[in-house]
């Protein structure tokens, strides 16, 4: 046999790298679907595989410890909660661990019934004593998700019930309980590897790292995988003491929005994109399937403290700028799942105002308040994070405030800070005049009064002190606090909101969907303001 | 204690000056190492300081923010409530002894963050360094041959349009083709949804669907290289063709080439023993740079790609301002371009001998 001389040895290697390239590049074509694709065509058939494509947000799968998007969605497909909310409906409670239960006349304790036929996915029985710990757990942690059970306690006068205590009264207990964050874990399991409800849960426990690596929880779904960079790779749960889960094998892939576009079009089958929204939803393959609800607001906060500044503190200037703002083109930036606000609760939340009291442009309003401001150089400096948020760049709204607050006359300059830096400066309670997006923490519109009422955190933040505040103000945000149960509290948000259009100091812009969008087999796949984004549970093929 | 050199005569002399030489100037390229991450440790700890924001302002949520029980506990858990000398002397002992810390984005040791994901990296730049050296020192040496003429023209434009072609927009437009249009292509991640991932053994996908004998998944893992690679293979041989041929019409021009030619010596013979040889001292230069550049972190195309390289983590770590993860790959930048410095200063031995005598 001939030696191939050193020359053709080199063309040799040169023609194997060039056809392994070329193979690499067009294997899809003889090997069937690609990647994330999941296509259906001509590739091997997925087995049971839902893929799930997500701009990633997720440090940890800890459910005491999970505030993020990602997290949120796959700790909720693995840990059973008390209660749970179907579909996109976040007004009514469902059972799930709790058959039933009820609350004292103050709304301070909450007694929970539980089901007595729940196992964890090691098969081992889950008790009351499993939900108090885990309970006390994340109210001890004091990590993100604390903050919402904060001044809870948790206790079990009898195998089956659970009793739930408040410090202050809150309707909202089973609400709040259906959170992802108060996923119930194998107590016995987690003490084990580093858990504890002690007191000093937030310096002692160290499990965190274990629930990275394996779930402990009674879902129907059980952790496989976890790279908080690619990948959660979820299985069915095969002890799930309730109806067998749709799928074999979930995997949640970190995919940048635009590929998520491409690839839930060529999907086929047994794919979800969740990070699909504004203009990138307008051209869409039409066999596709668009689940969206209005849960995030879009709003400008101007400081009330004179000593941070004289402009912004006016209310009248505040009342002119909010007169300038054309809601309706600015709505309109954001895609066509998007409308202009009419107060601060967005429309998936009870509480919300009618789409009849959204807002308008009034230029003449806007240049009678601001002659009565006496505001001689009404010029002003508008911060905001510069990031792109659900699909939109948001100096986009940012220019179109600047310019429509011109017409009025009132002078905007713009300051785009990275979202780190602006979050240090807002909580810094310094910034004049900033913007930013809003999102509940828990579906409970009350939950802003807790955190925009003067002399709470956000609105101390911009200098809305009560003394600052008006009586009006601040009697509207007493009556949503006193309110003990959840339509006469819903009744309160919308006065409330009233009240801020006139006498407080944010303007609300615009509502903006969250969504998911499906291909035709699936179904289940609503989007849902709930805090899961899209409840893995419920997916299944039609 | 004092050294003597064996007895033996002159060459085993000469040998015995080599093995001192090498030893000291292996000695020097430690100690100056050492000193190099010593001052990267310090430079990126100050640099992390400076920039506005805090890491509780970007690790935990809005609201957690707003309560100052959880931020205390957060700055604790961290050490961040420390005076800075402090948390800097705590991380530096740690590192001396091999602990990286631990990543505020991830719960996980930085060392073990680092070695998950430096394999993918690997995976992807290793690939397309062989192809863009093997391309480049090709077609920068066809171009070289034919100086001006159409050929070289065409090489010219097409390396100007490759360095000046964004990565990100290049991803985009290769996924848009391959995967969107033609169907031809993955989209993105490492292996197809419905594959079970081999055993992990090095962390290349590919060598260890090799090693497990499972050929299936490696076809798979093949053509999820294809795209990204394909990427930075375009990016790099761009720079690398342009040195190439610079560096080659250098010593076509030389004395010794137009003596070659003079003497009636093949072409083909002079472009393989005297031009290709000579002129690869710079290429290697920038085939060491590029390759360290590659290693170190290719951002947007693993961002596109959902490749979760060391280039991924060095973003997270960046946005959520976490400190130990910052550092981390810091010191493996660092050390990744020293390591590939060495490795271009050997090679210049190998190729030059009148460096190797230097």
């Amino acid at each position: 046999m001939q030696r191939p001389t050193p020359r053709r040895r080199v063309t040799l290697a040169l023609a194997a790298a060039a056809a392994l390239t070329l193979a690499g590049c067009t294997a899809g074509s003889a090997g069937g679907a690609g990647g994330a694709s999941g296509d259906s065509t001509d590739g091997p058939t997925t087995g049971g595989t839902l893929t799930v494509a997500n701009s990633f947000v997720v440090k940890n799968l800890d459910p005491a410890q999970v505030y993020e998007a990602t997290g949120a969605m796959a700790v909720h497909a693995m840990y059973d909660t008390l209660v749970t909310f179907e579909g996109s409906d976040v007004s009514d409670p469902q059972p799930l661990l709790a058959e039933s239960w009820e609350s004292n006349d103050e709304a301070t304790e909450f007694t929970f019934t539980l089901r007595d036929d729940v196992v964890f996915s090691d098969g081992s029985e889950l008790t009351a004593e499993d939900v108090v710990f885990s309970l006390n757990r994340l109210v001890n942690l004091k990590g993100s998700p604390s903050v919402t059970v904060q001044g809870f306690s948790a206790s079990s006068p009898e195998e089956g019930v659970v009793v739930v205590t408040t410090e202050t009264p809150n309707p909202n207990v089973p609400t709040i309980l259906a959170m992802p964050a108060t996923g119930i874990v194998n107590a016995e399991t987690a003490r084990a590897n580093g858990a504890t409800d002690a007191a000093d849960a937030a310096e002692s426990d160290s499990a965190t790292s274990f629930m990275d690596g394996e779930s402990i929880g009674s879902g129907p779904y059980v952790l496989d995988a976890f790279d908080p960079a690619s990948e959660i790779v979820l299985t069915a749960n095969p002890e799930y003491w309730g109806e067998a889960p749709a799928y074999e094998r979930i995997v949640i892939q970190n995919v940048e929005a635009q590929n998520q576009k491409m690839s839930v079009e060529r999907a086929g089958r047994d794919f979800v994109a969740l990070d699909l929204s504004g203009r990138m939803l307008d051209d869409l393959d039409d066999a596709l399937q668009v689940s969206s609800t209005q849960d995030t607001f879009y709003f400008l906060t101007l400081h009330q403290d004179p000593a941070v500044s004289e402009v912004t503190s006016n209310l009248e200037f505040v009342r002119a700028l909010r007169a300038s703002i054309d809601y309706e083109g600015l709505a309109a930036l954001f895609g066509s799942e998007a409308r202009p606000a009419a107060g601060m609760v967005p429309t998936a939340f009870a509480g919300a105002l009618p789409e009849s009291e959204s807002k308008a442009q009034d230029l003449d309003a806007a240049k009678q308040h601001l002659a009565a401001s006496g505001v001689t150089d009404p010029s002003v400096t508008l911060m905001f994070p510069a990031m792109t948020y659900r699909g939109v760049d948001l100096a986009t709204i940012a220019t179109k405030v600047q310019n429509d607050a011109a017409q009025a006359g009132i002078t905007v300059q713009l300051d785009p800070q990275p979202i780190a830096s602006f979050l240090d400066a807002q909580s810094a309670g310094k910034v004049a005049f900033r913007f930013s997006p809003q999102s509940l923490n828990y579906p409970v519109a009350s939950s802003l009064v807790n955190n925009f009422h003067p002399g709470q955190t956000s609105a101390e933040r911009t200098g809305w002190t009560l003394e600052r505040a008006t009586p009006e103000a601040i009697a509207a945000g007493d009556r949503v606090r006193a309110a003990l149960d959840t339509a006469e509290q819903d009744a309160a948000m919308q006065d409330w909101q009233r009240v801020l259009d006139e006498d407080g100091p944010y303007i609300p812009l615009a509502y903006n969907s969250g969504v998911v969008v499906s291909t035709s087999d699936l179904v289940g796949a609503d989007y849902s303001p709930a805090g899961w984004q899209v409840d893995l549970r419920a997916v299944a093929r039609r | 204690m004092t050294t003597t050199p064996p007895s033996g005569g002159a060459p085993a002399r000469d040998r015995w000056r080599g093995v001192t030489h090498a030893a000291r100037y292996i000695s020097r390229r430690i100690a100056i190492t050492l000193t190099l991450l010593l001052g990267v440790t310090v430079m990126t700890f100050l640099i992390v300081q400076a920039v506005p924001g805090d890491a509780a302002s970007a690790n935990l949520s809005e609201t957690a923010l707003n309560d100052p029980e959880v931020v205390a506990a957060y700055r604790a858990k961290w050490g961040l409530d420390q005076p800075l000398p402090v948390q800097y002397w705590v991380y530096l002992t740690n590192v001396l002894q091999g602990d990286l810390g631990i990543s505020q984005q991830t719960g996980r040791s930085v060392l073990g963050d680092l070695l998950t994901y430096v394999p993918a990296t690997l995976e992807i730049a290793l690939p397309s360094m062989l192809l863009a050296v093997v391309i480049g020192t090709a077609v920068g040496l066809y171009a070289a041959v034919h100086h001006d003429r159409t050929g070289d023209q065409v090489v010219r434009v097409g390396t100007l349009v490759g360095l000046s072609t964004p990565s990100f927009w290049l991803s985009l437009v290769v996924l848009y083709v391959f995967f969107y249009l033609l169907g031809v292509s993955p989209s993105g991640g490492r292996l197809s949804t419905w594959i079970v991932p081999p055993e992990r053994v090095t962390g290349m996908t590919t060598v260890d669907a090799a090693l497990a004998g499972r050929w299936d998944v490696w076809w798979d893992a093949v053509q999820h290289l294809a795209l990204p690679v394909l990427v930075l293979t375009t990016l790099t041989v761009a720079v690398l063709t342009r040195f190439v041929r610079s560096a080659m019409l250098e010593v076509l021009d030389a004395d010794y080439i137009r003596a070659a030619r003079a003497k009636g010596l093949p072409e083909r013979t002079i472009l393989r023993r005297h031009v290709l040889r000579a002129g690869l001292v710079p290429v290697i230069t920038v085939s060491g740079l590029a390759f360290a550049s590659l290693l170190s972190g290719t951002v947007l195309v693993e961002q596109i790609f959902g490749w979760p390289g060391v280039g991924q983590y060095a973003y997270r770590a960046a946005s959520g301002l976490d400190m130990p993860a910052i550092m981390g790959v810091s010191l493996f930048v660092a050390l990744v371009y020293t390591a590939v410095n060495l490795g271009v200063d050997l090679l210049y031995g190998v190729i030059d001998p009148r460096i190797r005598v230097s």
